[in-house]
Order: C-alpha cells, then sequence, then structure tokens
C-alpha cells in the first residue's frame, strides 16, 4: 500500500517537475557546468525502457525518481513476467526502440549478436561498475572476448529455506547440505510424518536451474567456458541425476512439484507441509510475509557443503542507440538503476531489498548500513555475502548465443527423469546432444 | 420426369457479379489479414530467417521441413495433437448435442439455462484454462473434491503433474468451453425442425432413437458439419488452454503443435523453423477439416 501511495506520489513529483523543468533544460544546455552530467543537458527527448511486471509502481516511481533529479523524462512499459522473452524479441524484431530493459541473463549475449542490445564498453565509470562487483559474478556481465553485455538488475542465490524446529523435532542437528544429506534428512522427515518433505520449483521453464544447482552442489559445472558440456563426461553427474529422480520417485517432494508455483510452495512451508525449499535466497521473504503457524521457524542455509550452488541474475541491457546524446542518458539512467545514484548509494538495488529481499551482486551493497537496515532481521546477511563472494557460481556459458536454446530443453527431458521415463544415464545422453544441437543450430 | 436438380444458391451470373462486388471489401480485407502473413509464413518456412528478423535470409529449401520431420519432438507433438483433436471434437459435439437436445425441452427454467449456456462460450480461452488449473489443482481442487465425494477417486490426484491424467484434463478444460458453442449452434438448428415430423413418426411407431437417428441428426446434419470443422479447427490450433494449465507439461505429455510453434517462434526465434511447423499445422487443419466435410457433408438437391 505504502509502495503504491510512494508511486502516485513519484507521479505527482514528475509531472510538476516537467511544468517547471523546460527552463531548467534550456538553461543547463547554455550553463553544462552547472549540472553534474553533460548528457542530462544535451538530451531533451524522452527514454524508453521496457520492464516485467514485478512491483511495476515501484519500478515508475524509481525512475521518476531519477527523473525528477534533472534527468530526462522516461517512458516506462510494463509487460508481464510470463511470456517476457518471447514479448521482447517479437517487439525488437518489430523494429520497437528501446534504449534500456530488463532482460534474462541467458538471452543477454543473443540480443548483442542480433543488435538488440550494445556493448557497453567505454562508457565513463563502466570499468568501475564491473570492478565493484563480486568477481563470482562477473562473467555475467562482461563475456570471453572481454565485452561488457549488461549490468545487474538484481542477484540471488540458490539456498536451503528449512524449517528449523522440524529439523530439531526430528534429531537432525546439522542443517543439510549436500544432496546425500537433503536426501537423508528428508527420508527421516517423511519416516516421522511428513508426507513430503521436499519443495522446489521444478517446472519446465525452470528446471535448468535446478540442473546448474544440483550439478555444482556436487562439485560440477556442466560447462566448460568455452560451452563445450563437459558434465557429459562426469562421472558424478549420473549420480545427480539418479538422486533427484529418487526425490520425485520416493515421494520426498510432492507429486505437484511439476507444476507448483513458488507462491504455493511458500505457502505449504509457511503452513508447515514441507521442511526443504529450495530457490532463491528472497523466497524466505515470501515464507515470512505469509505469516503461517511455521514462517517464524523457517531459516536459509548454503547448500553444496564445500562445493557451489548457483548464482543466477537477471540484467539490464541497452538497445543499440545511434544518438550519442540519448546513449549517455540512457547510460546514466542504467547506473543509476543497475549500480548506484549520483551520491553513490545503492539507491535502486536499496528498494529491491525492501520490497522483497533481492540482492545486488556487489560487495558494498552487504556492508551498506541504508541497506542493512532494509533487509529484515531474519536475513543472514554476511552469510549471503559470503555465498556470492565464495560459495556460488554463474556458469559462464549461460550467457552465450546458443544458449537460450538449450534452456527451453531442459525442462523436456528432466521431466521425464522425474517421472520415471528416463534413466539418468539416458537423461545425460539427451542433455548432451540437447546442448550440441543448441550449439548447431539443429533440431528442435 | 423428375426435373433437374440444382444446387441451393445457384445464381445467374449478374446476380453473381453482384454478389462479387459486394463481398469485394471483406475479399481485400480478409487478403491483407490472411494471405499475407501465410505466403510470409510459407517463405520464412524455406529460409534460415536471422532471429532479428532482418530480412529472410539464405534460402534452405525444403531444409527446416526436414529438420522437422526427423525429429521426434515433433512426431510426440504429433500424437499429443492428434488426441487432443479427437477428444475436443468428439466431446464438445457430442456434449453440445446433449445440451441442445435438454434445451430444446419444455421446462421451467428453460430460459435461464439457455442463457447460463453461453458463459463458458462467452469466457475467454486463457481465462478458463487459469480457472481449471486451479480446479483441477491436487490440494485445493474443486474437481478433486467432487471425485472422491463421489468415490471415483480414492484419494486426491495431482492431475496436471500426472503425464497420464495431464492430457485428458486439458482436453476436459477445452471441452467445457468448446461444447457450449456447439450446443448454441445445434440448439439454433433444433428449433427449425418442424414438430410435425416427430409427431408423424411417433404415429408411424417411430420410437425415440429412431426418431433421433432418422429425423433430428439428418435435419441437423448441415450445423453439424459446421460444428465439427470448426472443431476440428479449434482443436488443431489450441493454445491458450494447454499452455495456461500446463505450459505443455509435464515432460512432453500435453506439447501441443501449437506450443512447439510458440516455442520456435517467440522463445528460441528459430522463425524458419517454427513457420515449417505452424504451415504443417495449417495443412493438418485443413486437411482435418476437409476430412469431416468429405465424410459428412452430402449436397442438399432442391428442384429447380
Amino acid at each position: 500500500m505504502s509502495e503504491k501511495t510512494n508511486g502516485r506520489a513519484g507521479r505527482i513529483n514528475r509531472r510538476s517537475f516537467l511544468t517547471r523543468s523546460a527552463a531548467a533544460v534550456a538553461g543547463a544546455a547554455l550553463l553544462p557546468g552547472l549540472m553534474t552530467g553533460a548528457a542530462r543537458a544535451a538530451f531533451t527527448g524522452k527514454l524508453s525502457m521496457l520492464g516485467w511486471d514485478f512491483q511495476p509502481d515501484t519500478i515508475k516511481s524509481l525512475v521518476a525518481a531519477w527523473t525528477a533529479k534533472g534527468n530526462p523524462e522516461v517512458d516506462v512499459a510494463i509487460i508481464p513476467n510470463l511470456g517476457y522473452s518471447p514479448a521482447i524479441q517479437t517487439r525488437l524484431r518489430g523494429g520497437d526502440k528501446l534504449d534500456l530493459y530488463y532482460n534474462f541473463a541467458y538471452n543477454s549475449q543473443k540480443f548483442i549478436d542480433q543488435g538488440w542490445a550494445a556493448k557497453l564498453n567505454g562508457l565513463p565509470d563502466v570499468d568501475k561498475l564491473i570492478g565493484d562487483m563480486f568477481e563470482s559474478a562477473r562473467a555475467r556481465h562482461v563475456n570471453a572476448a572481454g565485452d561488457i553485455i549488461s549490468v545487474p538488475y538484481f542477484s540471488a542465490v540458490h539456498m536451503l529455506h528449512y524449517n528449523a524446529k522440524m529439523l530439531s523435532d526430528a534429531g537432525i542437528a546439522q542443517v543439510p547440505s549436500t544432496l546425500k544429506e537433503i536426501y537423508d534428512a528428508s527420508k527421516k522427515l517423511q519416516a516421522g510424518g511428513l508426507a513430503a518433505p521436499y519443495l522446489a520449483y521444478w517446472v519446465k521453464e525452470f528446471c535448468e536451474e535446478y540442473f546448474h544447482t544440483y550439478l555444482l552442489n556436487e562439485g560440477v559445472t556442466a560447462f566448460d567456458e568455452k560451452g563445450a558440456p563437459v558434465f557429459a563426461d562426469d562421472p558424478k553427474t549420473e549420480g545427480v541425476f539418479a538422486w533427484w529422480q529418487s526425490m520425485y520417485q520416493e515421494g520426498l517432494a510432492p507429486k505437484s512439484v511439476l507444476t507448483d508455483d513458488p507462491g504455493k510452495e511458500s505457502t505449504q512451508m509457511a503452513q508447515g507441509q514441507a521442511a526443504f525449499f529450495v530457490l532463491h535466497h528472497y523466497f524466505l521473504t515470501s515464507i515470512r510475509s505469509i505469516g503461517g503457524p511455521q514462517s517464524n521457524n523457517v531459516k536459509s542455509a548454503p547448500i553444496g557443503g564445500s562445493n557451489f550452488t548457483l548464482q543466477i541474475g537477471e540484467v539490464l541491457q541497452m538497445g543499440n542507440i545511434a544518438d550519442a546524446d540519448e546513449k549517455a542518458a540512457a547510460w546514466n539512467l542504467m547506473k543509476y538503476y543497475g549500480w548506484k545514484d549520483e551520491n553513490g548509494k545503492f539507491a535502486v538495488f536499496n528498494q529491491w531489498a525492501k520490497a522483497a529481499g533481492l540482492a545486488a551482486p556487489y560487495p558494498g551493497f552487504f556492508t551498506d548500513p541504508d541497506v542493512i537496515a532494509s533487509f529484515p532481521s531474519y536475513y543472514d546477511l554476511p552469510q549471503i555475502s559470503k555465498v556470492f563472494a565464495t560459495g556460488s557460481k554463474v556458469v559462464p556459458a549461460r550467457t552465450l548465443a546458443w544458449y537460450p536454446d538449450f534452456q527451453a530443453k531442459v525442462g523436456d527431458l528432466i521431466h521425464p527423469l522425474l517421472l520415471g521415463q528416463a534413466t539418468p544415464k539416458q537423461t545425460v545422453d539427451a542433455l548432451t546432444k540437447a546442448a550440441t544441437d543448441a550449439q548447431g543450430n539443429t533440431g528442435l | 420426369m423428375a426435373a433437374p436438380s440444382a444446387r441451393l444458391g445457384s445464381l445467374s451470373g449478374t446476380n453473381r457479379a453482384f454478389g462479387f462486388r459486394l463481398a469485394l471489401p471483406a475479399m481485400l480485407i480478409l487478403l491483407a489479414l490472411l494471405a499475407v502473413p501465410t505466403v510470409l509464413t510459407v517463405l520464412y518456412s524455406v529460409h534460415d530467417v536471422p532471429p532479428n528478423g532482418a530480412g529472410l535470409g539464405p534460402f534452405v529449401g525444403l531444409k527446416n521441413y526436414a529438420v522437422v520431420f526427423a525429429s521426434p519432438v515433433f512426431w510426440r507433438s504429433v500424437q499429443v495433437t492428434v488426441t487432443f483433436s479427437i477428444g475436443f471434437v468428439v466431446l464438445s459435439t457430442l456434449i453440445g448435442l446433449a445440451m441442445a437436445m435438454l434445451l430444446n425441452q419444455d421446462f421451467v427454467g428453460r430460459g435461464l439455462a439457455r442463457a447460463m449456456l453461453i458463459i463458458p462460450w462467452a469466457t475467454p480461452w486463457l481465462v478458463i484454462g487459469i480457472l481449471w488449473k486451479w480446479f483441477a489443482d491436487g490440494s485445493v481442487g474443486g474437481l478433486n473434491a467432487v471425485l472422491t465425494q463421489l468415490h471415483l477417486l480414492p484419494a486426491y490426484q495431482e492431475f496436471l503433474s500426472d503425464p497420464n491424467w495431464a492430457l485428458p484434463i486439458t482436453i476436459l478444460a477445452a471441452v467445457w468451453r468448446q461444447a457450449s458453442f456447439a450446443g448454441i449452434l445445434l440448439l439454433a438448428g433444433l428449433q427449425t425442425l418442424p414438430d410435425e415430423l416427430g409427431e408423424a413418426a411417433a404415429i408411424d411407431g417411430a420410437s425415440l432413437w429412431q426418431r433421433f437417428t432418422l429425423i433430428t441428426i439428418p435435419w441437423l446434419r448441415p450445423v453439424l458439419i459446421t460444428v465439427t470443422v470448426l472443431n476440428v479447427i479449434y482443436a488443431f490450433l489450441q493454445f491458450d488452454i494447454v499452455f495456461a494449465m500446463t505450459q505443455g507439461g509435464p515432460g512432453d505429455a500435453t506439447q501441443v503443435i501449437s506450443i512447439l510453434i510458440y516455442r520456435q517462434l517467440f522463445g528460441v526465434t528459430h522463425i524458419g523453423l517454427g513457420s515449417a511447423l505452424a504451415v504443417i499445422l495449417g495443412v493438418l487443419a485443413l486437411v482435418g477439416g476437409l476430412l469431416i466435410v468429405k465424410l459428412l457433408y452430402r449436397p442438399e438437391a432442391v428442384a429447380a
């Protein structure tokens, strides 16, 4: 509710600002020294920005706040998250002009290759922005050739949300971390009467994230830097798939997990219908805010033992802008939205942290007093920061141009594994072929 | 000697020309809205079109079709599409016919019942998909409640996560809407059936079943053809309900061809492959429709 109020207030401020800003902009054009950014004075048009519908009022108020600081007006368009990738590609193919847009990381190199997005090398402060990032996160935004292809919109790590009371009641002293420990703990909880202790977001579109998460948990990075599917040659891969299949076939995860959404699963955790939920760290906010009888017993812990978990993050990309002033203005907006404001504060990320516990892939984010104050006390920020720093990988192949083809096929091949229609070995072979086909641009 | 027969609607040359002029504006609009995209899709299907849509790209002949026909994903999808279509056409037509027969009887509340028949038809496919996703939910869905109360199910079932159930449930959801469409058209057809025909047959000793098969069904044949052909086309092109309920899953259990097309065209932007799939689906729908016309259509002849 307060967000809506803020959103309305932002729009009113923006309108009132605009009615008074024409003279200021003209004056600034004559006296650029009065303005902190040359682009501010030079570009007098309207920027266009496209995002998906996660808290659209917040997006608009954040952008309006940027405009209110003497920056150009921004036309913000919001479309649904579901189907965002098809929608934006259709728009761009149809000739839509976008200065700045949200994108899924797996699309980022493809968009560069198709001329839909601009490389960011050479833009003011871009090297500082990249340098500010966790080293583990850089490969998502900088490709192997050194091209800077995106900046962060938000980032997250896959963690284990667990019900501490249920574990304690079942006599499980140590929070499980490895796949085997999770399996053993789930078995114990199931034997104690909890029908399906383990939850995950295993719908088709999301299986790809778990494919990487579980492999990383066992120390397998699925693709090398050139994109070769090295998981195929690692003997541990089959074991990971066997574990995955067992979790479903033995009923440790509910049958509905193939179609359930995270909202329902958060509720199940809050209601005490499950003890484990592996997904992005910020789902702890959902579980806690539901206020169910078990909400306050749910905590988060790293997974993967001494290995890694998957670090994900969606990105902001800049359209291919011909006009230098417009490009400079768009870059200023990108820096604000994907890094810091002109006062060096994580203004936008802080808002996302408040709204939903989303994180930014910058070490400074986790030590910023404003950010620390924004996160609810149940978050262990140093722990999450540590997972970002040393406990997670982004798997650089996930941004390669062919990757969306592979990403689209993973669910088709993992679901038969879970349903017992394919063996772990067959699944390894099928995924290897899917990766090869994707790189060769062959097959459906 | 019998008078020479002529097909209904036969027109003189002058009338035909007048009719053509009347239809011309609509034909031009249709040409722009249907023919242009159709031709473009066929063109795309024989080219390696770049994802950014900058031109047609290199001509590849039938390579995209070869890739499609060589893919087990496609053949599995054909199997799912045909199964979905058969279930959809048969059930929606039969249930629609049953509803039309019922609503053609005199009973208290008939007007209200007829009005309610329109509700599913007036609801968008996507909304029905979302409603049915909740209705079929394994934890809170009403379908489970009904079936367990009727002792048809021993316990709640995760319909949409079960590859054996997911397709039948998506068919049912689609039938729920389309049966009302069929019912409305067939009811309109039934209302033109003179009562005297049934009464005369009853006096002649025809049973209820004989009156239904020998009078009602032949009378409804033109409407039945229309309904069935439209149902066939709707069936082959169905996307919204399946996507809303399962996105084609679990696995490939509900992956109809239109979902495959969506993924190829808009998800991974293989425009050539997606267009080849679209052409194949269009041909399948056309063949299905023509087959129905061929099987059911009998020209009406009248004395000239």
